[in-house]
């Protein structure tokens, strides 16, 4: 993304809990999906985050906090839910023109990954 | 010379000068001409009223590409899948935003009512997608190196022209945004 405005040196990385998906719950139908957006030169920090904030209603703190995580690790899991959820917020996300992709929450929602599941697949 | 998006009484407004108004004009007129569906014969009607698409491709073009980019990263099956139902109507929400906002530089005052001011957004938006394509900024240091370019004596090629086009409309951009967020600050308990 491209800097905008500073922020505070305060961005931690988003604490996604690790959770143990059994693999029981990897062939449920209602398996979580992950809507990941990634970063791109482009688009404006402020933008990004107004965008999180206008879309899904998340707070000016969440909002930085997940642009910040993909602007520093290149990718941000911002919302979960069932595949047609994701799928519509993805939609969503590429009418704004930020660059959405969905997974499946298979590596334990765990961020700052390559994108590929790793271990246990569903 | 534009004057920055502000938020004020009246909502958000701006000032753009007419020549920077043309130019705006034939860069969401470029994008439109990019994102317009070819028509194909035996298209069936009733598919394309309802936004289907079942001869869709992934775009070839890399600029188009980033616009409707690929809704799984990993599977070119299920996205193309996925394409065929949404595509359409992404490439129509865009055509929507970016006719939009084209039609309100015909008036002389630019005040922005929050839908103009999304319209507006995202139109811009996707024109720098579409310049920064044409530019190859790959990284964070190609979008460094084009911010560089600041100064209008110095365009001399249609890469020193395309990078100050890049900046003005990032420039916009950044104003009708940071008025946008002041807008959304000042009213506490409203979601869009």
């Amino acid at each position: 993304m491209t800097l905008s405005v500073a922020l505070g040196p305060d961005t931690r990385e988003s604490t996604q809990t690790g959770t143990v998906v059994s693999a029981d719950s990897l062939t449920a139908p209602d398996v979580p999906w992950n809507l990941v957006i990634w970063n791109d030169p482009v688009n404006l920090m402020s933008y990004v985050s107004f965008v999180f904030r206008s879309y899904f209603g998340y707070s000016e703190t969440k909002a930085d906090k997940l642009m910040m995580e993909v602007h520093k690790k290149g990718r941000s899991i911002v919302a979960h839910g069932s595949k047609e959820q994701v799928e519509q917020h993805a939609v969503a996300m590429h009418g704004y023109g930020l660059w959405a992709t969905v997974e499946k929450a298979t590596s334990g929602g765990k961020d700052g990954t390559s994108g590929k599941g790793k271990g246990k697949r569903g | 010379m534009a004057k920055a998006f502000k938020y004020g009484l009246k909502g958000i407004t701006g000032y753009l000068e007419p020549a920077e108004r043309e130019l705006l004009r034939g860069l969401f007129a470029d994008v439109v001409a990019m994102l317009e569906p070819e028509e194909r014969e035996n298209q069936d009607p009733l598919s394309a009223l309802i936004g289907l698409d079942m001869e869709v491709k992934e775009p070839t073009d890399r600029a188009v590409r980033r616009l409707l980019p690929n809704v799984m990263k990993d599977d070119g099956a299920a996205s193309l899948e996925f394409r065929q139902l949404t595509e359409r109507s992404l490439r129509e929400g865009k055509i929507g935003a970016l006719r939009a906002a084209s039609l309100g530089l015909d008036k002389d005052d630019l005040t922005l009512t929050e839908t103009d001011a999304r319209h507006w957004s995202t139109a811009l938006n996707d024109v720098r997608l579409v310049l920064a394509e044409r530019l190859d900024i790959q990284d964070e240091a190609d979008a460094e190196h084009v911010h560089l370019m600041q100064d209008w004596s110095q365009a001399e090629d249609v890469e020193s022209y395309l990078a100050l086009v890049y900046n003005f409309t990032t420039w916009l951009q950044e104003s009708l945004v940071q008025a946008m967020v002041h807008s959304l600050d000042t009213q506490p308990g409203t979601r869009r």
